[in-house]
């Protein structure tokens, strides 16, 4: 479990960050952080895995503070990915990569070796490749390996789908899905919305610093107010369902005005029709 | 807030000097502390130097920047200690003696570094790095390409430390305790961290090269840049200043 109390952070004193955040994330939930750029969504995301330490408030990691963990305590329960995956990549194979981890946290054996070769199976990575010749999708999932190669419970992911074509982020997406299905804790700070649509099951809205809405997908991203306050364009589905009854006002009791994904829409429109 | 050789905007009057005269009163001035080993008079550049500093509001820059030297030269210092014997013996070693004169050279190194570096950390503190570039280029004859490629890698020394800095938080985050240990632990972590540093340089150097061309860097002449660099009357006092400076340090016993 995840836990903002009131988290005031800031990287130079005169520019406040965050500005009085509080949230709770429960063990295998999925959420994902939207707003606009320089709302403190990667500052809150760094603050989860202790990487910055909030100036007041306290983050909580399974009830213990933030700042009484050491790093690698927190790295084996905090799994982090980065927006660049070439900030994370430092060894001169695959294999040498998904092994970095555990040399970081101490850990070797059979056990390590047997979970880095499910992992390069898993994955379908060669693991004699040289990472820096890889494709910037085979590298983010590599970091993404990287991660999902130490288990930890929960996984933070700052922009993962950035900078991938529409298969690369379908298996970047994939394999995060399976994750959380696995019981695994999603936290992902994303601007596509519809990949929130399609993989968020809670969604936090941040702007100037602060949370301004927080609550299941479909009910955040059908709110005018905090579309407008944030700057969001919901999912194509979310945007004709609610621009259509704004269009015709017999359309505002019809299933087409609460349809938000394209299955629903499309059962919509045939009983639409249908009548 | 600003970064490692960032510019810093002011209206001092090291900020409204001719860029030329402040690479040259910089240059010269760095020389000056490498022809004295006089102790007052090295003693004096550092004081002077922290005072050009201080009339350009740049003190808390400058206190960083002498702490970095000062690690740097204590290091040359000490080697000095053990491998210069000299002057009335002070500790016999096997290999030879730390003396009087010893002592001598190792301050006179650590003020050295100190005063020399100051001004020429200053010149870029307080130049805009076009400026810089563009002054060579139309008072010194410099090549363009040659400006560029010295305004482009200073320019790229703040871009590569933040890229260091992302590249050692990314693996804190999976668990390396950069914190923990004494500086050979340390330099054993940081060294795998030259790979992906080098590797984004060598990607973000190219892409920088492309956009340069595409943007007509090989057309770019002297005549290209509409700005003037006239020198003033407080150019030439500064250039005859140091001048007088170098003369000192070299006829100072």
């Amino acid at each position: 479990m995840i836990e903002f109390r009131d988290v005031k952070a800031s990287y130079d004193k005169d520019i406040q960050v965050l500005d009085g955040v509080s949230f709770t994330i429960q063990d295998g939930e999925f959420v994902a952080f939207v707003g606009t750029n320089g709302a403190g969504k990667s500052t809150t995301m760094r603050l989860m895995n202790g990487l910055l330490k909030p100036d007041a408030g306290q983050v909580l990691l399974d009830g213990v503070p933030t700042t009484e963990l050491k790093t690698s305590q927190v790295a084996k329960r905090v799994g982090f990915l980065f927006q660049n995956p070439d900030s994370q990549i430092c060894s001169g194979t695959v294999r040498e990569e998904l092994m970095f981890g555990f040399k970081a946290l101490g850990e070797s054996g059979p056990e390590v070796e047997a979970r880095v070769d499910g992992v390069i199976r898993e994955f379908g990575f060669n693991p004699d490749d040289d990472p820096f010749l890889l494709n910037r999708g085979t590298r983010q999932l590599l970091a993404l390996a990287s991660i999902v190669v130490l288990a930890p419970p929960v996984i933070i992911l700052d922009e993962p789908t950035t900078g991938l074509d529409y298969k690369e982020c379908k298996k970047v997406m994939d394999i995060i899905s399976r994750l959380h299905e696995a019981g695994t804790t999603i936290v992902m700070v994303c601007h596509d919305m519809e990949v929130v649509a399609d993989f968020a099951k809670r969604v936090i809205v941040m702007t100037a610093g602060r949370v301004v809405d927080d609550g299941p997908t479909f009910e955040v991203l059908r709110n005018p107010q905090t579309l407008t306050r944030a700057s969001l364009i919901p999912p194509q589905v979310v945007d004709i369902s609610i621009a259509l009854p704004l269009m015709d006002e017999r359309l505002a009791a019809s299933p087409v005005a609460f349809a938000n994904t394209l299955d629903e829409m499309q059962a919509a429109v045939v009983e639409e029709v249908g009548e | 807030m600003n970064g490692f050789l960032e510019y810093v905007p002011g209206d001092s009057l090291l900020h409204r000097l001719n860029p030329v005269t402040k690479i040259v009163f910089a240059v010269v001035f760095a020389i000056s502390c490498f022809c004295t080993s006089n102790l007052i008079f090295l003693a004096v550049l550092l004081a002077a130097a922290i005072g050009l500093a201080a009339s350009c509001g740049m003190l808390k820059q400058t206190a960083g920047l002498m702490k970095a030297v000062f690690a740097f030269s204590i290091i040359l210092a000490v080697l000095l200690l053990l491998t210069n014997p000299s002057g009335d013996v002070l500790v016999e070693l096997p290999w030879g003696y730390i003396g009087t004169g010893s002592i001598m050279a190792a301050v006179a190194t650590i003020l050295r570094l100190e005063a020399a570096a100051i001004p020429l950390f200053l010149t870029f503190y307080v130049t805009k790095m076009t400026d810089m570039s563009n002054a060579a280029v139309k008072v010194l004859h410099v090549p363009y390409k040659y400006a560029f490629t010295f305004a482009s890698t200073v320019h790229f020394i703040p871009v590569f430390m933040n890229d260091m800095r992302s590249i050692m938080e990314a693996q804190t985050a999976r668990g390396v305790e950069f914190d923990q240990g004494g500086i050979v632990n340390k330099v054993r972590l940081m060294v795998p961290l030259c790979v992906p540093l080098l590797v984004s340089s060598v990607r973000k150097t190219n892409s920088a090269a492309i956009a340069a061309e595409v943007r007509g860097f090989d057309l770019r002449t002297r005549e290209s840049g509409y700005k003037t660099y006239p020198f003033t009357a407080a150019d030439l006092a500064v250039i005859v200043l140091a001048v007088a400076i170098l003369v000192a340090a070299i006829i100072v016993p």
